[in-house]
Formats: structure tokens, C-alpha cells, sequence
């Protein structure tokens, strides 16, 4: 878990099973999640968590090692300088305030001007950002950047709290939801992640949306094949 | 004599360092033939692919007991509430 | 000692267990870079006010790494008390080939100690350079994957404890030599070197016999009758 920053449910079974052929302990495949529970028990004391979380792309659930503690020594982390994690705050800003949870990378790039710690050139920007989707933290798409589904699972709490008047839920899942789409009744206006969209529609014959009840007027995605398949 | 003879017996094989870069420039994928695209390379012909590092790499890490390192978001930098978001109304 | 009793009779066991997390996390943290961590500035940055009990937390830092993440604190220097952390668990295929991300920098790591290796210990910084260079990575030149080399090589692989990088005595102009470092000598599996060597070369690995006695130091004198198979 430490070295894949992220585990699709097929790998997190592997590694499950993996773990009870070493330690020779029956394996019972739909306890993973207590398995997980326990060893979550001991990361606690360490402020680490395994978490479970669904990517907004494919709509698959996916478990992430992420952090819990904010502290002086998580600050000591050396992997981005001051300004370069300014810039991935920002990023994020506009992200969250984004009606789909996507930004420009021309957008992306501005920021750089504004950078309070130490301002950086564009082109710094520019490899910066890249390093972002290389880690993983964000994705990027046609010239278009979104928060990793690591990412989110991993800034859920933060997020939360400190976006709370602009970030909203998944009428479906209930989680905060970024690329997604919006009912367009004025009185209503719920999201929904692009994925449950597509499972929540599938098969009706007229879209309405399941709060106002309101002709939902976006293009319904297909339902992800890697769902579909189960 | 005969104990120099006995000495280079028991040394086995020598190490020869121009031989290991040959293999290792095949192992990493060096492309021979194809030269003229590309801008010759420095220290001989031919070019290595984009990720022939990668490739040694991912080789030379069964030789490694590494402890795997691990990387975080949350909590590298203080919390900093967004500018006021401007109202549309 | 009864000076850690006397400590520990002052501090609550949720508190100890509160320090000695907070001494995983810091380690982490410096892994992150795999710098070792040095006493004085596990002290300073987090333990502070319980030095006293400084013991007593190391106890439960080793027995966290050690249970709940496979790893192993070593220290490496005991009178400088510096510490690096160690892989308990072999890699393991089926686990480690998907796509998880691959440090380029491993691979040259491997060039380097691989040659120290194969020539018994030490090695003129001259024929790293040049191996180096066969490899279109020249020392003196950005190069696009490492930037610069020298920096990385001379500089990082040595602060990591991977390399060592000492002059050679009475050597006029001044010269300088590579050995493997103590990260070197706990992470690096010498048999492993020389099985991927004997690949390269399309040899027997045996047949390089010194470096295979160095390599498997419980065989003994005899040398290269056993064979290698069950090593990893
Ligand atoms: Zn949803
Ligand atoms: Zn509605």
C-alpha cells in the first residue's frame, strides 16, 4: 500500500489473499474490509488510515494509504517547496469552485503570477504541475486538470472543511463530488458524479433528476464497462 | 610460477567494465541501426529509448531491500482558508 | 536504568505511545528522501522534553516498524547515533511488477555499486565516469533523466549512505575513490548483483568465483561448487 499509492479492489483482494497464504489463515474474500478495518486499528496511533474511495472518472472503488495528522513534522515533508505547494493550494481553489470540476491548464498556469511564497516562471509552473499528475495528485486530460482520486480520498477532510459553502455532495453517493453534473432547476441545482449519473440513469426512458424531478437536461454518459462487467 | 598460475585460477573470471556497458546498453534497449533522425548520442553510436532507465530500473530493484516510502498530501502545508468566492447575483 | 524508571514513573503510557508516534511519523517523513535521521535531531525536532525517557520511546518506535510496517530501524552509526530504515520483507513479484511507479535513479545506483562490487571494494572515480559515460551519461553535462549527475552521484547517493566518496591518499593531483556505503551494505543483496550480472554477461554468475565468495561469505574457502539457486 505504501509503494502503490492507489489500489483498485481487485489488487487490495490480492493483497488480502497474499496476506492469509503467507500467514496461512483462510482467506474469506468478502472480509476484506474488516481486514482492513484491523489493520487500520494500528495505523491509527500513527495517524494513517487505509481509506476506500470512488474515482470520478470510472466510477471504481479504490483504496489509498493516506495521512490524518497535520502537524509540525507532516510540514517537514520534502517531496514540494513552499511555493510549489501554493501553487497545488490554488490549483485546488479553482478546482473546487469549478462548476465540473475541471481547469484550464492555461488557468492552472496563471497562478503562477500570484504566488505569494516565491513567484515562479511558467515554465517552472508547467513542470511543477506535471510532477503533481506524475504523483498522482492530479489528473490531467485534454489540456484540462482534476483532482486525483488519491488525491480526494486522501483531502476529503480538508476539503470539507475548508471549501464548506462551495463544495457539495452526490445527490446518489453522498460524496463530495467535483466532474459531475447539476441539476439545472434554479431551486434545486444537486450534483451528480459523472459515473452515478450514468448508473442512476441507465435504462430509464426520460431523465428526470431524483430531487426536483425536473427533465435533466445533460448528455447521459455510458455506464463504465468495468461496472457494467459485474 | 606455478603459484601466479594457481593465484589466476582461484580469481575466476575477470570483470571487464567496457563489456558490462555493452550489455547493459542492449538490456536498456539501445537502438543501433536507426541513427539518423535522431542527434548522435554522446559516447557512441546509436540511441537509448526514453525510458531505458526506467527499464534497468525496475530490474535493479530485486537487488534492493528498500523500505517503501510514504507520501503525502494532507498536512504538507498549512491550511489556508480559498479567497472569498465573488457572489453572482 | 532506574534514570529511564524515574523518567517513565513521571509520564502517563498514552503519552510515551503519543512520543513514540510522533518519532514514526519524523522518520517517515525523513525516508521520504532516504536521509538518515540523527539522534540530536530526533531529540530536538521531537522528543524534547522526554529525552529522559528517550529509551524506553526508541523501544516502541523499533517494535512499531517492525510489526505494523515489516521494516527495520538500524542505526547505522553508533557513536554518531544515526538511523536508517530498513526492509524487513523480500520483495515479492506478483506484489511489486504492476504499474507502481520506478525510480530511474535505482537503475544508475545499481551501475555504480554493481562495478564497486565487481571490482572487490573500491573503485577510481575515473572509471565510474567513464563506465558512466559508455552509458551516454556524461558527469559533466546536464543529462535529461538525472540533471546533474555529479551532484547526484558525489553528493545525494553519498548524504543517502548508498555511496562513499573518499580522496585517496598521497595522490598528487588529488584523486578520489567510490566504496559502497552502510545503506549499501543492509539493502543491497550482493548474490542478486551478481545473478543479474551473470544475465547481462550470459554467464554462470560462478564463474566470476572471487566476487561469488564475496558475495556468499557462509561457503566458505571452497568457493563455487554449491550451487546458487536457492539464494536470493
Ligand atoms: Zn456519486
Ligand atoms: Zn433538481
Amino acid at each position: 500500500m505504501m509503494s502503490n499509492s492507489l489500489v483498485d479492489e481487485r489488487e487490495a483482494s490480492t493483497l488480502y489473499k497474499h496476506c492469509c497464504d503467507i500467514h496461512k489463515v483462510p482467506c474469506v474474500p468478502d472480509k476484506l474490509d474488516d481486514f482492513i478495518d484491523t489493520i487500520n486499528a494500528k495505523l491509527q496511533l500513527m495517524f494513517m488510515q487505509i481509506r476506500k474511495g470512488m474515482s470520478e472518472v470510472n466510477g471504481r472503488q479504490y483504496y489509498a494509504l493516506v495521512n490524518m495528522a497535520e502537524t509540525d513534522i507532516t510540514r517537514m515533508s520534502s517531496d514540494y517547496a513552499d511555493n510549489e505547494l501554493e501553487l497545488f493550494r490554488k490549483t485546488m481553489d479553482l478546482i473546487v469552485s469549478s462548476e465540473n470540476g475541471k481547469i484550464s491548464s492555461t488557468d492552472a498556469l496563471n497562478i503562477a503570477d500570484s504566488l505569494m511564497t516565491k513567484r515562479l516562471k511558467k515554465s517552472e509552473a508547467e513542470q511543477v504541475l506535471n510532477r503533481l499528475v506524475q504523483d498522482k495528485w492530479l489528473n490531467e486530460k485534454r489540456g484540462e486538470f482534476s483532482l486525483s482520486t488519491k488525491c480526494i480520498i486522501e483531502m476529503e477532510p480538508y476539503i470539507r472543511r475548508m471549501y464548506e459553502d462551495q463544495v457539495k455532495l452526490c445527490h446518489i453517493c453522498h460524496n463530495i463530488a467535483f466532474q459531475s453534473q447539476i441539476c439545472d432547476s434554479p431551486t434545486c441545482g444537486i450534483k451528480i458524479h459523472n459515473p452515478c449519473v450514468a448508473r442512476y440513469f441507465k435504462g430509464r426512458v426520460e431523465p428526470r433528476c431524483p430531487a426536483c424531478d425536473e427533465f435533466w437536461p445533460h448528455e447521459i454518459p455510458e455506464v463504465p464497462r468495468s461496472i457494467s462487467r459485474r | 610460477g606455478k603459484e601466479k598460475a594457481s593465484q589466476l585460477f582461484s580469481e575466476g573470471a575477470a570483470f571487464d567494465p567496457s563489456a558490462f556497458a555493452e550489455n547493459l546498453l542492449s538490456f536498456m534497449g539501445l537502438n543501433r541501426l536507426e541513427g539518423g533522425e535522431h542527434e548522435p548520442q554522446n559516447g557512441g553510436d546509436g540511441y537509448l529509448p526514453s525510458d531505458a532507465w526506467d527499464r534497468l530500473a525496475r530490474r535493479a530493484e530485486t537487488c534492493f531491500r528498500t523500505a517503501p516510502t510514504f507520501h503525502y498530501m494532507l498536512g504538507s502545508f498549512h491550511a489556508e482558508p480559498p479567497p472569498p468566492k465573488q457572489r453572482i447575483e | 536504568s532506574s534514570q529511564v524508571q524515574r523518567g517513565l514513573a513521571r509520564v502517563s503510557n498514552a503519552q510515551v505511545e503519543q512520543k513514540a508516534a510522533e518519532v514514526v511519523q519524523y522518520i517517515m517523513v525523513k525516508d521520504q528522501k532516504k536521509i538518515p535521521v540523527r539522534r540530536a535531531d530526533l531529540v530536538k525536532h521531537v522528543i524534547k522534553d522526554y529525552r529522559n525517557i528517550y529509551p524506553e520511546i526508541m523501544k516502541r518506535v523499533l517494535q512499531t516498524f517492525s510489526q505494523v510496517f515489516g521494516l527495520e530501524l538500524v542505526e547505522i552509526d553508533t557513536k554518531a547515533h544515526v538511523y536508517i530504515l530498513i526492509n524487513k520483507l523480500e520483495p515479492h513479484e506478483a506484489l511489486t511488477t504492476n504499474q507502481g511507479s520506478v525510480n530511474p535513479k535505482t537503475g544508475l545506483l545499481w551501475v555504480i555499486l554493481s562495478v564497486i562490487f565487481m571490482k572487490r571494494g573500491a573503485v577510481k572515480e575515473g572509471l565510474i565516469w567513464n563506465t558512466l559515460k559508455k552509458l551516454r551519461v556524461d558527469p559533466g553535462e546536464r543529462h535529461e533523466v538525472f540533471g546533474d549527475v555529479k551532484k547526484l552521484v558525489t553528493d545525494e547517493f553519498v548524504r543517502q549512505r548508498y555511496l562513499e566518496y573518499v580522496r585517496i591518499p598521497h595522490t598528487e593531483p588529488l584523486e578520489c575513490e567510490f566504496r559502497w556505503g552502510q545503506r549499501a551494505e543492509l539493502e543491497v543483496s550482493k548474490p542478486q548483483i551478481l545473478h543479474f550480472m551473470g544475465q547481462l554477461h550470459e554467464r554462470e554468475p560462478q564463474s566470476w568465483s572471487q566476487q561469488y565468495r564475496d558475495a556468499h561469505p557462509s561457503l566458505g574457502a571452497p568457493g563455487p561448487s554449491q550451487p546458487s539457486r536457492s539464494q536470493r
